[in-house]
């Protein structure tokens, strides 16, 4: 079991230069901390105009603020979006294989397609093409990172013979993942040899039904790259304490501020109709199957599994995640800074002491994370 | 996060919220149904201000046009043309109604009486074409609204999902928002090139409505539309997690 972070970076009305700067400065410390203690992962969404929910417009410079503040980690864009709008595809190329250079052979290379018409909408990308486009830059970019020369004739670019510079510092190039949240998209990352990047909160039964999918098709994937990622991985949240009674206290007014947060979120089936785009955004269909699937009191159900209580809860939710076949929990930390620095950073402490021991040996927490790529002769994989 | 910020008093002076004088009521079918919904962006100036306290805005805001043409109804034909703000009532995604017109009287009634549309009498003109659709509502004659949709194509009818209204009405409760939920079983869905060529936003609840950026037109045919009994009732100035009252139906004027 791997254990990571992962930042929306959300910032509490109201806004300020001030207010992003610290949100910033936050995570920053909680990386180079997590990166002290042991942890695997840290990821950075995509987002952009999601005002409060995520201000991490430019994840490829946070990331790469990330890579220089720590030495074992590793940094995961998750996710580039890849539509043409908004990142052209030899700039994600580009970004990220400079990116792998910096954090020393680092990188997880995440995409995704964009959920909201706030972002579509904004960048006057067509809902009805994003999943072509995703599915077009998963098959280039690799060829840009380990080809001398690619030339391209698809549906959303073209491009003569170039070569496509820096390349990656990982062998053959860094793992590639998409991330999840509707029913389905898991198969589609298997059947590319792609890794899951659980990106919403789903059961235990729904995990368990995906992750046994995912691993039957990758098995007879046609990879896009040169590498197959077979990782499954899931988002969660965290708020360790010694008294589970402060745990809930402090961590669920997280939870359910995240969960808001994303609920107010303009899905774009909501403005703009379209076959692409299965559901009303992350609410989907667990909630429309709930009883009180109308009730405008019921709050977002708070999700099984929730990395919130004291060190024996989260072993125990953590085993049973394992048992279902997730490699991998990449944990929010906070949302709006509802929880305050001090504790987070006290969270991660005693995670890092209590629970990650529980699941490997402290020489493990001191070597390269696993990953199926190797690096250069000579790079200090830590 | 935000919500929205409009004085109650002036709400209910520029919409004129109908009275529902009862809960207990039947679901209504409607048969036939051609529905048209155009959906664009606002200036972002409306954002809180439209908005009762008691929810919250999207971002982008935006305005929803949704025109009814009913072949067969317990009320007779009817056309209904409806205007909403998107929001969110706790973590459900919603439209909150600013104005109404329909172009038959029974009808209108009905819809003001049992689910809380702020109905006015007019007339509403959809029609239907291969190549194109137009929508034209007037008032005491006069144009207020005007879409033009061409180029039809077809999507498949689940690609369509109508989020639920939320009209404001004095009820036996008291003053509130009613979560109205019309299920619409669609045979056929079509995706057009809308455009508003007309719109007079005083006579659509609020002059500061600026639809100035359509983000898609659908024109759908129904078999049916369902308009079910009020379940849930909201307290327009308190967030819906705690303003919510669940209707009981069956049993009259309860909370």
């Amino acid at each position: 079991m791997r254990f990571g972070i992962f930042f929306e970076l959300s910032v509490p009305r109201p806004f300020s230069p001030m207010a992003e700067y610290t949100v910033y400065a936050n995570a920053l410390e909680q990386c180079r901390l997590a990166d002290e203690l042991g942890f695997d992962f840290v990821w950075a969404v995509e987002h952009h105009f999601l005002e409060e929910y995520s201000h991490c417009s430019a994840p490829e410079v946070f990331l790469t603020a990330v890579a220089a503040q720590t030495k074992r980690i590793r940094v995961g864009h998750g996710a580039v979006v890849c539509v043409p709008e908004m990142n052209h595809p030899i700039r994600i190329a580009e970004r990220a294989a400079a990116l792998d250079l910096i954090s020393g052979g680092r990188l997880e290379f995440g995409t995704a397609r964009s959920s909201t018409w706030t972002e579509l909408g904004g960048f006057g990308a067509d809902p009805d093409h994003t999943k072509k486009s995703w599915d077009e830059f998963v098959r280039v970019i690799p060829k840009m990172w380990t080809q001398d020369c690619v030339e391209w004739q698809g549906h959303s670019f073209t491009m003569p013979e170039r070569d496509v510079i820096p390349k990656p510092l990982q062998q053959p190039h860094p793992p590639m993942w998409v991330t999840v949240t509707s029913p389905g998209t898991e198969l589609d990352a298997a059947e590319r040899g792609l890794g899951s990047l659980g990106v919403a909160a789903v059961s235990y039964d729904e995990q368990e039904r995906r992750t046994t999918d995912y691993h039957r098709v990758i098995k007879n994937c046609e990879p896009v790259g040169a590498v197959v990622n077979d990782r499954v991985h899931t988002m969660n949240f965290m708020y360790c304490h010694e008294d589970y009674r402060v745990a809930s206290r402090v961590g669920l007014p997280m939870v359910a501020t995240f969960n808001t947060l994303n609920a107010h979120l303009y899905w774009t089936r909501e403005a703009h109709a379209t076959d692409a785009y299965p559901s009303l955004g992350n609410l989907g269909q667990s909630l429309r199957l709930a009883a009180n699937a109308d009730d405008p009191s019921a709050a977002k159900g708070l999700p099984e599994g929730l990395g919130i209580g004291d060190p024996d809860h989260l072993v125990a939710v953590i085993r049973r995640w394992e048992a279902i076949g997730v490699d991998g929990i990449n944990f929010v930390l906070n949302a709006g800074e509802v929880v305050s620095q001090e504790d987070v950073l006290g969270s991660l402490r005693l995670f890092a002491s209590e629970v990650i021991p529980k699941f490997r040996s402290r020489e493990s927490a001191a070597s390269r994370v696993d990953a199926p790529t190797t690096l250069p002769e000579g790079i200090d994989p830590c | 996060m935000l919500t929205g910020t409009a004085d109650l008093s002036s709400l209910v002076a520029r919409l004129a919220p109908p009275t529902i004088p009862a809960w207990d009521h039947e679901p209504v079918e409607l048969r036939g149904v051609d529905c048209l919904q155009l959906v664009a962006e606002l200036r972002r100036p409306a954002r809180e201000v439209t908005l009762p306290r008691g929810l919250h805005p999207t971002e982008p805001p935006a305005l929803i046009i949704q025109a009814w043409k009913v072949d067969e109804s317990v009320w007779g034909p009817f056309s209904i043309c409806f205007t909403r703000l998107s929001c969110r009532s706790g973590v459900r995604a919603r439209g909150f109604t600013t104005a109404c017109v329909s172009d038959n009287d029974v009808a209108g009634d009905q819809l003001a009486t049992r689910w809380g549309f702020p109905n006015r009498e007019g007339g509403v003109r959809l029609r239907t074409h291969y190549d194109a659709c137009e929508l034209e509502v007037t008032v005491d004659g006069r144009p207020i609204l005007t879409i033009a949709g061409i180029d039809p194509q077809a999507l498949s009818t689940g690609s369509l999902q109508y989020t639920a209204s939320l009209n404001l009405a004095e009820t036996p409760n008291g003053l509130r928002l009613v979560q109205v939920e019309a299920a619409h079983d669609a045979e056929r869905v079509q995706r057009v090139g809308g455009r508003i060529t007309s719109f007079d936003a005083a006579s659509w609840g609020d002059n500061r409505l600026e639809p100035y950026h359509v983000v898609a037109t659908t024109l759908a045919r129904d078999r049916t539309v369902r308009l079910a009994p009020i379940r849930f009732a909201c307290l327009p100035e308190i967030s819906a997690f705690e303003g919510t009252e669940v209707i009981e139906t069956n049993r009259g004027n309860h909370e």
